[in-house]
């Protein structure tokens, strides 16, 4: 084992579970060699509302994962959720600055501050600033503008900020366990990384995960994440509608969704009926298969219907040739994905891990934690990169005179 | 955009949270985990501090082996020899007390012998003997200091004089200078036993010490007075005799405060101006109560007996009449 190599946690808390991944990175590459599973309490929407109950099974899950995995984590990557999560768009342009009209460092590093500086609200902290592609001249840059050459720079970045208490919250259950936060990963960017490849990213795709308190949704253009958002509602509510509708335990009801649900209506014979249990115990009794299928055909587009709300004017069918992607556990609906595609007016599909995930961890219910492992060393080695590069001695020296 | 970089508003990352948690709002395993985490800091640091200093003594005795040396370094002989001392020891003693051949070559020294040499000279307290690389031998010492003197002699050898340091260690007294050495007064009623090669230090000369010390600082006209110090009654009846250079015995008790005695005893000697009749006995180890023995003046110092006077009886006579120093014998 190289000196180098630690041993992160990714850990989503979600509201039905809590799920806790263990990857061994190497500097250069991660494989994942532990996983654990815990049902949640203590957290609503993505939450946490129970401290001492969101701890206990946090660290449970923690805990199962490092037995898994027999060695210890150095650290977590946390997924964050919630409806206190927003976003907004903000940019910036400047002219640059060399007699010659050469893009310089400088000014890539001036347009990014200026664009990522915006006042927010008190009592918001920022969790993500996602850049979009710069422009020089109009002329879109997928990459680095340096050296290129024109007179005007701009860039725009999507700020997502949250609610500081909410956030800090989700931070101390972690450090309950005496692990340091070292990255704090959207959900949506996490599974949006996981279900859908680079070339749909680059056309233009939106990634739904539909969780059981909330659901999170990413838009990706031009390769990178345009849009982003969380709307608190998750499975849980469609489990919430078929209890009030039929007159059932919570228990019942999810046994039902599960078993029955769908998101568009496939019974046309409204008599059909289907048992509860379907074992002949004392109790167990029949409903409509078509009065089922009706609330969650209905849930189901609603909660569809409210993202392309959210998503407003950011979303259009023909910058989204990528089409529509599910995933969460409530892609596992049956005909979530045509249900999106009506809804969306584009195609749709249900999201898969990549091919060299591990057959254990290829549920929906794993794409977040897998997500956040790998967007959040992604994002770290970006860090790490710039930050070697920016403390060059000669950039230092170049600076240094630049400046007198 | 004209806006100044420096004048941007500050957006706050969730980065600014603090991560600190109070032990209390931690799970068991989160305590547990934090308490491994401490006792794993400080055994890293235990175990660096223990490796670095293994690397320091490693490196001083690669410093100073042989091995390292080269072969140069270890056939010079020993060109200089340096002596560093707190004392009045010269460099001739040195020579002396070490004896060192004239080839010895500074690797071929036996450092802990040459050290015990010079042990062996009672005066030397302590001792040090470093190789200066590359023919230099500096030997660090720490010298004994006279307090009193005393006249010794051995079966039928002529007395000999003696130093007697505060801490009772007698030793021959090299290098003194003779009037400070005329200044010590003579120690008496002591016996002295043999230790090995040495003699053995004299029980209750701390005591003594401490007198002659309260005496030489409080009262420095008395004390130049005193002559022979007698310890024969110091360990029965816990008292220190002292015979002055006028006749006077003056007797000091052990358990008393010697400020108090003294200068009970200088006060004494101011009021005594009759030089008819001078003082011949002081007995300061009764407490508040002192008797003081009158005489008569003696033409001759130190001379004939003095008669009684006063309300008491006269104490005997001065105990060394006629002779400056007490002779003592050594046994064996």
């Amino acid at each position: 084992m190289s000196s180098k190599t630690t041993f992160i946690g990714a850990v989503e808390i979600g509201t039905s579970k809590v799920t806790a991944l263990v990857g061994e990175y190497t500097g250069r590459e991660i494989v994942i060699i532990g996983c654990g599973e815990c049902v949640s309490r203590g957290v609503i929407k993505g939450s946490v509302v129970d401290y001492r109950a969101a701890t206990e099974c946090t660290q449970n899950a923690l805990e199962m994962a490092e037995k898994d995995a027999n060695e210890r984590i150095d650290h977590v990557y946390l997924a964050q959720t919630g409806g206190h999560l927003e976003g907004f768009y903000n940019e910036a342009s400047l002219n640059v600055k060399a007699a010659d009209n050469m893009v310089e460092m400088d000014d890539i590093r001036r347009v990014c501050e200026l664009a990522k500086a915006k006042e927010l609200p008190l009592g918001r902290m920022v969790v993500h600033n996602i850049r979009r592609p710069f422009r020089v001249d109009g002329r879109l840059v997928p990459t680095s503008p340096e050296n290129l050459v024109g007179q005007k720079l701009e860039v725009g970045y999507w700020t997502v900020h949250g609610q500081e208490q909410r956030l800090a919250d989700n931070i101390h259950v972690i450090r309950g366990f005496n692990l340091e936060v070292r990255e704090l990963v959207l959900s949506s960017l996490a599974s949006g990384h996981m279900v859908t490849s680079m070339e749909e990213r680059q056309n233009g795709v939106l990634a739904i995960d539909i969780g059981a308190g909330t659901t999170d949704f990413v838009l990706y253009r031009n390769g990178v994440a345009h849009t982003t958002g969380v709307v608190a509602v998750g499975g849980g509510h469609f489990t919430n509608d078929i209890s009030i509708g039929l007159r059932l335990t919570e228990s019942q009801a999810e046994k039902l969704k599960l078993r029955f649900g769908r998101a568009n209506i496939q019974s046309r014979d409204k008599s059909e009926k289907v048992w509860l249990d379907g074992n002949f115990s004392i109790g167990d009794r029949q409903f409509s298969r078509h009065a089922i299928e009706s609330i969650t055909a209905a849930r189901a587009w609603e909660l569809l219907e409210v993202v392309k709300r959210r998503l407003g004017q950011s979303y259009a069918a023909e910058a989204c040739a990528g089409g529509i992607v599910i995933t969460g556990g409530g892609a596992k609906l049956p005909a979530i994905a045509e249900c999106a595609a009506q809804v969306f007016g584009v195609q749709a599909r249900l999201g898969e891990a990549p091919s060299w995930v591990n057959e254990n961890l290829r549920d929906p219910g794993f794409h977040t934690a897998l997500g956040i492992l790998y967007y959040g060393v992604s994002v770290q080695s970006d860090r790490a990169t710039a930050t070697r590069r920016k403390g060059g001695f000669l950039r230092n020296m170049t600076r240094l005179f630049a400046s007198t | 955009m004209s806006k100044d970089i420096h004048t941007l508003p500050e957006t706050r990352s969730w980065r600014e949270i603090p991560q600190q948690v109070r032990p209390r709002a931690m799970s068991g395993e989160g305590r547990r985990r934090l308490t491994m985490a401490v006792v794993r800091a400080l055994m890293g640091a235990c175990a660096l501090a223990l490796v670095s200093w293994g690397a320091w003594e490693m490196a001083a005795v690669l410093r100073e082996s042989p091995d390292s040396m080269p072969d140069t370094a270890k056939a010079d002989r020993v060109r200089s020899l340096v002596l560093v001392t707190d004392g009045v020891l010269d460099k001739n003693w040195l020579a002396k007390t070490l004896a060192l051949s004239p080839n010895a070559t500074l690797m071929g020294l036996d450092l802990e012998n040459l050290r015990q040499k010079a042990l062996d000279d009672a005066q030397v307290a302590t001792a040090a003997v470093v190789r200066n690389f590359p023919d230099t031998l500096t030997v660090r010492i720490s010298e004994r200091s006279p307090v009193a003197r005393m006249m010794a002699q051995s079966g039928g050898d002529a007395p000999k004089a003696f130093m007697v340091s505060r801490d009772g260690v007698v030793f021959a007294g090299t290098g003194f200078d003779a009037a400070m050495v005329e200044t010590l007064p003579w120690l008496d009623g002591v016996r002295l036993t043999r230790s090995g090669k040495t003699l053995a230090p004299i029980e209750g000369m701390r005591a003594v010490s401490d007198l002659l010390a309260t005496a030489k600082l409080e009262a420095e006209g008395l004390y130049r007075t005193w002559q022979v110090i007698s310890l024969a009654r110091l360990a029965a009846d816990g008292e220190i005799e002292v015979h002055t250079r006028d006749g006077m015995k003056i007797i000091f008790g052990t358990k008393e405060d010697y400020l108090r005695q003294i200068a009970r005893l200088d006060l004494l000697v101011d009021e005594s101006t009759d030089p008819t009749r001078p003082l011949r006995s002081v007995n300061l180890a009764l407490g508040s109560q002192v008797p003081v023995a009158y005489g008569t003046a003696s033409p001759v110092l130190g001379g004939a007996p003095v008669s009684a006077a006063g309300a008491m009886e006269a104490p005997p006579t001065a105990a060394f009449p006629g002779i400056s120093s007490p002779h003592i014998d050594i046994h064996l």
